[in-house]
């Protein structure tokens, strides 16, 4: 009898499919480790970044991949804490900042040098501010930089009004009621000059140079019109920016107004320095691999667009004895499949985040030494467009955020936190706290306590009944509930073509058809085209919206909606709420002033002007053998904290608990860096106690 | 015959213009821009980056612009460029052939990326239609010699396989199998031949899969023609009617699909090339439409139009030497 005859085609398709189904349950790893896992014996790390770097001019990109890189290439005055992403010293050894918060005196280490060896001076950094806030450039990051005095006015094209006198008119006698911001008196640091004198008086009034803009904001103003007829318009130069070299190792920044998490805004790769000399010499091509002169841990070594940009040690750098890494391969990739199949393969040993696509997690989630998932300061929500019907009603708009069971959406798409405030969860332990009192005071005076606000991740009687009141009546009908009155077609959820997008919004259309009887339609857009639409207020009902944070504080995610023609996408606008949050920021007291911005959260909770859905999570994977590399809150790794691992027996396992394991080389050598501005600032108490 | 392919020749820039034309005017009716971004920018900031790109100038202006400096046009006297073919003429400096800087990768040009992309998508092409040539030929035509043996419905079985297995669905049936599964080739980026295997493989099976059954067709129909059965009955051995008399009229069928096919090959595949993370054309032109990288985009195009047209006339040529009963009157 032949096989052929024994095993009857039925037979082997029941084989075939119940092979298929058995490897379909079973989803249990069988080895510790995903794939092909021996460290590369040749200490170049192999990391895939995301898409093509735009250019490797640090203020030209404002992508989360190419931060990655010009965190190699660029050093700053401060660097980022890997675990934190806190400021730590960096270019700069040690710094002041003044009582009232708005001058900040950086001294630079004097071995600091560019990958040419040439040294890296004060003004070196005034360069690079000046040319980072300059129209000509148009840098799509300066915005970051706007509380340094005069830099909005410098890059939006402004002039300072001089009257006939040789006087020039001020900001303050011109501020509409409540806007003045009080500027206490403060201790001069570094030394007075002229420059600084200019500075620090009261700040200028300036107008648009353009003729046609100058027009359209005078006709709005005729106060500011009378007193600007027949006076000299000066306009704003590079020179009038409050950034000074006091000396060749002495940075003095001059803020407008107080600005507390100014430090930690540093760390971005728009106030990264970059070789002058070079700049001028090449123009635009400075930044092309050829001629590129880098001041960080590493330099370029090779840039083949699209393949990989490959980085070597800077030998120049001054911390150069305690980077660890001979260099970094840097994969530009697309795909999320195909970097699994590298990373599997063995031949790439990092990953960015949310690079896990959702099909493979159950299985990739099992590697415990490998897989890294922690809050990201990074928030998904919808915004509303808060101007059309029957959006307008606040209650309608809290009766839709009610009506998401959020913990059921974290259960379905696993790499996130339910949330329901407007700032991320778990990674401002410090204002959670402040807001964790404030709220407990707000809502007692509302008669209302902590634990029913955090109920708002889902209550669908609440949501009816809020809606009826709005004047929709939500009836039951069947098993469900129907809602016959209200306008389904004025009402969409708009979001840009994305698998994890259309989850969820197909989760959120069904909770709403569930728990309200509203069947709202979903509208999918590719990226460009759906952005305009969001920015600009134009969707109907509700829009898709992410934000990551630019720096470690709340404040990111609050002025979203700060100002008159705010970039939060909904509409609204309150000048109380900006009030709130001006008031803030001229809080030195940390704590004080995480009370007053929560106090702001609060206010703007109770608008509902966007439906909080979740905090995101990191979701991507290391090989065990790559130490001192975190999964911070904002994927930014600070390259010389890495190093390769060739002992098996001291790789990282359990990485969930990555964060509060101490790694003692990471840990010494970030102690070391903290311990220049520690020292500096213990002298100075000493000082201080030593005159009283 | 000569002035076939110089009538042929001057066509073409009508016809790549006005493929640029539409292209611009597509760019320009889509939404959305290539600074736009999830983090909304401050007006003054965005006002800056138009005045830098040109774009706050009106619309006509804009387009006379491109449209100048893709074809010929006279240098300002403050411009710096390095871009296109310059060249003095009646002591006007002149510019050709520039078609501007990417908008979203700072500092490189157009001309200089699709120069240096191109190479790696040809390779993969060229390889992978030689590979189709050498397969779906050879198996075309022995199954158009033992028409209706085992070997002709298998060859022809697999063919249809080929055909209709996407390569989006093979290339990563190949890399579980060769690359993760027993991890002899890689799984994906450039660098040595064993990278090229896979994407090679995967390209190649549709046209492999096209071109065997063209040859066999059109060897089945040559196969039975009258000058066939003349050239055995002269006693001619049936190696020298394949080769010499029934091959050339069979396979013009896949003379007139390489055309078209190899252009499509050497400007880059998008699937295969990002499937595989190559840094070829077809990675570069998606990438350019979704970055809305205007100026790149029109390249792209102007260029594979160019191409394609170039290719066609070529296999119009060809046609002449394979089959002596065509004539270019």
């Amino acid at each position: 009898m032949s096989i052929a005859g024994k095993f009857s085609p039925r037979f082997i398709v029941i084989c075939v499919l119940a092979a298929m189904l058995q490897s379909g349950c079973t989803t249990e790893v069988t080895t510790r480790y995903f794939g092909l896992t021996s460290p590369p014996k040749d200490n170049i790390m192999r990391y895939v970044t995301g898409g093509e770097p735009e250019s490797l001019d640090p203020p030209v990109s404002n992508s989360q991949p190419d931060s990655r890189i010009y965190i190699a290439l660029f050093d700053g005055l401060v660097e980022y804490d890997p675990k934190t992403m806190e400021p730590i010293p960096a270019l700069a050894e040690n710094w002041d900042i003044s009582k009232d918060g708005t001058e900040y005196l950086f001294h630079l280490r004097k071995n600091g040098r560019f990958s040419n060896g040439d040294p890296i001076t004060a003004n070196d950094f005034v360069y690079t501010l000046r040319r980072g806030f300059s129209p000509e450039l148009a840098s799509r990051n300066a915005y970051l930089g706007y509380y340094i005095k005069y830099s909005e006015a410098y890059t939006s094209g402004m002039s300072f009004v001089k009257g006939a006198d040789g006087q020039f008119l001020l900001k303050r006698d011109f501020a509409e009621n409540g806007a003045t911001v009080p500027i206490s008196e403060h201790d001069t640091l570094g030394g007075d000059s002229e420059f600084h004198r200019f500075l620090d008086s009261p700040e200028r009034l300036y107008v648009p140079s353009d003729e046609k803009a100058r027009n359209k904001m005078l006709d709005a103003n005729p106060k500011l019109k009378a007193a600007i007829a027949g006076k000299e318009l000066v306009p704003v130069k590079p020179e009038d920016i409050g950034v000074e070299a006091v000396d060749d190792y002495t940075l003095r920044i001059k803020l407008y107004q107080p600005a507390p998490y100014f430090l930690g805004v540093l760390c971005h790769q728009f106030f990264r320095v970059i070789p002058p000399k070079v700049v001028e010499q090449y123009g635009m091509d400075w930044s092309r691999a050829e001629h590129i002169v880098t001041s960080g841990a590493f330099k370029v070594a090779e840039h083949r667009p699209y393949d990989v940009l490959r980085v070597d040690r800077n030998p120049y750098y001054w911390d150069a004895a305690n980077v660890h890494l001979d260099g970094i391969e840097f994969y530009p990739l697309d795909e999320s499949t195909t970097m699994m199949n590298l990373y599997k393969a063995g031949r790439v040993d990092a990953l960015y985040n949310h690079t896990v696509p959702a099909a493979w997690w159950e299985i990739i989630r099992q590697y415990k030494d490998e897989y890294l998932l922690q809050p990201e300061v990074a928030t998904e929500f919808y915004v509303i467009n808060v101007k059309r019907p029957p959006m307008d009603k606040v209650k309608v708009r809290q009766a839709f955020a009610l009506a998401v069971d959020r913990d059921a959406l974290a259960l379905f798409r696993k790499t996130i936190k339910p949330l329901v405030d407007m700032t991320p969860e778990g990674i401002f332990p410090k204002y959670e706290e402040a807001r964790k009192k404030v709220y407990t005071e707000e809502l007692a005076k509302i008669g209302s306590t902590l634990e029913k606000w955090k109920a708002r991740k889902f209550d669908g009687d609440e949501a009816r009944k809020l809606m009826t009141e709005a004047g929709f009546p939500v009836v039951k009908s069947g098993d469900g509930w129907s809602c016959p009155s209200f306008p389904i077609d004025q009402v969409q959820i708009t979001y840009n073509t994305a698998e994890s997008n259309k989850a969820v919004a197909e989760f959120v259309q069904a909770q709403w058809k569930q728990n309200l009887g509203i069947t709202i339609t979903l509208q999918n857009m590719e990226f460009r085209t759906f952005l305009p639409l969001m920015n600009k207020v134009e969707y109907n009902g509700f829009a898709r919206r992410g934000w990551v944070g630019d720096y470690m504080d709340p404040y990111t995610f609050l002025s979203l909606y700060y100002s008159q023609g705010n970039e939060g996408g909904t509409g609204w606008w309150d000048p109380k709420f900006d009030k709130m949050l001006d008031d803030a920021n001229n809080t030195t007291d940390e704590m004080e002033r995480y009370e007053k911005l929560a106090r702001a959260e609060f206010y703007i909770s109770q608008q509902q002007i966007i439906i909080p859905l979740a905090t995101n999570g990191t979701s991507w994977m290391k090989k065990p053998y790559v130490k001192g590399m975190y999964p911070n809150p904002g994927t930014q790794t600070p390259w010389k904290f890495v190093y390769i691992e060739q002992d098996p027996a001291k790789w990282d396992s359990d990485v969930e608990n990555i964060m509060e394991t101490k790694d003692p080389i990471v840990e010494k050598q970030l102690a070391d860096l903290k311990k220049s501005q520690e020292d500096y600032q213990n002298s100075k108490k000493e000082v201080t106690q030593a005159g009283q | 015959m000569l002035s076939f392919i110089l009538k042929r020749l001057l066509i073409i820039i009508p016809m790549a213009l006005i493929v640029v034309s539409v292209t611009w005017g597509l760019i320009r009716i889509a939404p959305g821009n290539f600074y736009d971004s999830d983090k909304p920018l401050p007006p003054a900031i965005e006002a800056n980056i138009k005045k830098k790109y040109g774009l706050d100038k009106p619309v006509w202006q804009q387009y006379l612009r491109t449209m100048g400096n893709i074809t010929c046009r006279t240098m300002d006297a403050d411009e710096k460029t390095e871009n296109g073919v310059q060249f003095g003429l009646f002591g006007y400096q002149m510019k050709c052939l520039d078609f501007g800087d990417s908008l979203k990768y700072q500092g490189q040009s157009v001309n200089e990326i699709i120069a240096r992309h191109l190479p790696y998508s040809a390779t993969i092409g060229l390889l992978a239609y030689l590979l189709a040539l050498i397969v779906g030929g050879t198996a075309g035509m022995i199954a158009a010699l033992r028409q209706n043996s085992s070997f002709d419905y298998i060859s022809m079985a697999i063919a249809m396989l080929g055909l209709s297995i996407p390569n989006f669905v093979l290339g990563p049936i190949l890399v579980i199998g060769l690359a993760l599964g027993i991890y002899l080739l890689p799984p994906a980026r450039w660098g040595g031949a064993s990278s090229l295997v896979l994407p090679v493989i995967t390209l190649s099976a549709i046209y492999a899969a096209y071109i065997a059954r063209l040859t066999r067709a059109g060897m089945l129909e040559i196969m039975r023609s009258d000058y066939i059965r003349t050239a055995r009955a002269k006693g001619l051995s049936e190696w020298t009617v394949l080769l010499k008399h029934a091959l050339r009229g069979g396979i013009i069928p896949v003379v007139s699909f390489t055309g078209p096919a190899l252009a499509a090959l050497l400007a880059g595949t998008v699937v295969v090339e990002r499937v595989f993370s190559i840094p070829g054309l077809g990675n570069i032109f998606i990438n350019a439409v979704l970055n809305r990288d205007d100026t790149l985009v029109i390249g792209i195009v102007a260029f594979l139009s160019i191409l394609i047209m170039i290719f066609n006339l070529i296999v119009d040529i060809s046609y002449g030497f394979l089959d002596p009963r065509i004539r270019y009157d």
